[in-house]
């Protein structure tokens, strides 16, 4: 986003260190209004830490984070009236039952009585929870400690919602749900924030991102932006072929060559050029992967690094 | 805000009620598990050592060691849960986490367990100040001033051992709390036998715990022979009160910061 544009949360130069350890290293970033922009890097990439110091859990070590406006430092109590927090253990009350913890929480922002009860009902209903009112947390599967979390998350109305790993544990089905789930609240106009390290889950439902490694911010767009910028349109995987002993005239065709152990990545702008002219030159490619360049690709090239555990 | 000042906010009391609503589904045995023990040493000691000894003026040992045993349920009450219960909605349970993700400040947390841990010791207390006028060991309507009396002493005991709790790294080393403190305290606090012949550096010591100025008030109130030296034991508690408010809250914000 440009500057001048008026953003909801503002980064400049944020580090965050506990003791010795720096979490994150001088990192800028802003987030529109009604986007969904997102965090991706493996563990220990600094992402978490960010999330805290949005949310005002923890303070900063040096820089400037304004969220809404006002700095996150001075004005904590404000900011979290203004967001929704699902932390990525979710901290739901193991003693409370499932509507106990959506009406405490309320409680905490002035919310009681009718009006929790009501809104309460209205959160379970729209996460598929309203059978489930009665029950303790661990009656609950993943998926549904997942919506509770969100649903307990929504009931001061945020404009932001700030998710870490939203999707970390649940199965493929649940995972889907919970992106429809996502997608949902973006359109009423919340603005999310979330943190991943699944590079489907960042395509499908960030606007924008950064890449996040060692603390540092390593590139910043949105996912095609990225894939264009850092990878190519497509990706030819070759397995078992050392491109340095062959002598093939791909100069025109691969913008980028990169080997990760026995495969190597030809990126390039049509993978079915790139098979023709390969048999053309006598290449004998028996084992390849033709596919589309996703950020799994702009992660490797960034970090030299894949991201999946 | 002052620490004194979150016992009066909003979020304190959400939080109080919080402990109250998980409270309420284990209530019977909790209620159980601390006040057996100390009308257990009350009954044995009493019926038992006391048919041994007379404590002259002082009237029978079971008379000395009701209004005690008040105070030892109230200390246990408060304790336990500010310890171990504490614990493990700081570390295990991420009550308190989520608590800071909403708007509430960790001063209104130790504020609303102060006063949860204050209801605690008030109900337990109470409970074994009915057992004891069932025995006819109660002897005046002041008895019924005990009621406030447990709740301020409640929050007293729990602020060290709320301290503690945030303070530790494993669970074990609440432990310690127990050897050191808590038990020690049941045992020179005037509980069980009178400390007038007690060395005076023992005395000493006993002073400076809560738990020998809340029973001295208890007694007289049960015997119904409240004076104006009470005063200073209220005074004392009051005054440790206003100390130990701070002790928890530097280690439950780095805690929850990290």
């Amino acid at each position: 986003m440009e500057r001048g544009v008026r953003s909801v949360v503002e980064a400049r130069d944020l580090t965050k260190r506990y003791g010795n350890v720096e979490a994150v290293r001088g990192i800028n970033f802003s987030i529109a209004p009604q986007e969904c922009f997102g965090f991706l890097g493996v563990n220990g990439a600094g992402k978490t830490s960010t999330m805290k110091m949005i949310y005002c859990r923890t303070t900063k070590t040096s820089g400037q984070l304004d969220v809404f406006g006002m700095d996150a430092e001075r004005h904590p109590q404000a900011i979290k009236r203004r967001i929704g927090v699902v932390t990525q253990e979710h901290a739901l009350d193991p003693e409370l039952t499932v509507e106990e913890n959506v009406l405490l929480y309320a409680s905490f922002f002035g919310i009681g009585g009718a009006a929790a009860r009501h809104k309460c009902s209205e959160l379970l209903r729209m996460m598929a929870l309203e059978g489930k009112a009665s029950s303790l947390i661990r009656e609950l599967s993943g998926g549904m400690k997942h919506r509770l979390a969100i649903a307990r998350g929504l009931v001061n109305d945020p404009e932001m919602m700030v998710l870490d790993e939203p999707t970390t544990g649940l199965d493929p089905q649940a995972r889907l749900a919970m992106w429809q789930l996502l997608l949902g609240l973006r359109e009423r106009g919340i603005t999310l924030v979330l943190t991943t390290h699944y590079m489907e889950e960042a395509a499908r439902l960030c606007d924008r991102l950064v890449i996040m490694d060692e603390g540092k911010v390593l590139a910043e767009g949105t996912p095609r932006q990225l894939i264009d910028r850092f990878a190519a349109t497509d990706v030819l995987e070759v397995i078992g072929v050392d491109f340095e002993n062959v002598r093939v005239p791909l100069d025109g065709l691969v913008r980028r060559r990169e080997r990760h152990g026995e495969t190597t990545y030809l990126y390039n702008e049509d993978n079915r050029a790139l098979l023709l002219r390969l048999a053309d030159a006598g290449v004998d490619a028996p084992q390849h992967v033709a596919r589309q360049a996703t950020l799994e690709d702009v992660f490797l090239n960034l970090t030299g690094r894949e991201l999946t555990e | 805000m002052s620490p004194l000042g979150a016992l009066f906010s909003r979020n304190s009391w959400n939080v109080f009620r919080r402990d109250f609503v998980a409270w309420q589904k284990y209530a019977a045995s909790s209620i159980t598990i601390n006040i057996f023990d100390p009308i257990a040493y009350f009954l044995a000691l009493g019926f038992g050592l006391g048919a041994y000894l007379t404590l002259g003026a002082k009237g029978s040992l079971l008379q000395f060691m009701a209004p005690g045993i008040v105070g030892v349920a109230a200390l246990n009450a408060a304790t336990f849960d500010a310890c171990w219960g504490a614990y493990e909605r700081l570390n295990n349970n991420g009550v308190y986490e989520s608590m800071v993700t909403a708007p509430v400040d960790p001063l209104e947390i130790a504020a609303g367990e102060y006063l949860w841990q204050g209801f605690r010791a008030m109900l337990y207390g109470a409970i074994v100040l009915a057992v004891i006028s069932i025995f006819g060991l109660v002897h005046s309507w002041w008895a019924l001033l005990c009621l406030p009396l447990l709740a301020l002493a409640g929050i007293v005991f729990a602020m060290p051992a709320f301290a503690v709790a945030m303070m530790v790294k494993t669970q074990e080393h609440l432990f310690y709390y127990f050897s050191f403190v808590a038990t020690p305290m049941v045992m020179i606090g005037g509980v069980f036998f009178p400390l007038d012949k007690v060395p005076h550096w023992l005395l000493s010591i006993a002073w400076l715990t809560p738990l020998y100025h809340a029973v001295i008030i208890f007694r007289a109130l049960v015997l119904g022979t409240p004076n104006v030296g009470l005063l200073a034991n209220l005074a004392w508690l009051l005054v440790a009160m206003a100390l130990f408010v701070w002790l928890p809250v530097p280690f439950l914000r780095n805690k929850l910061a990290r």
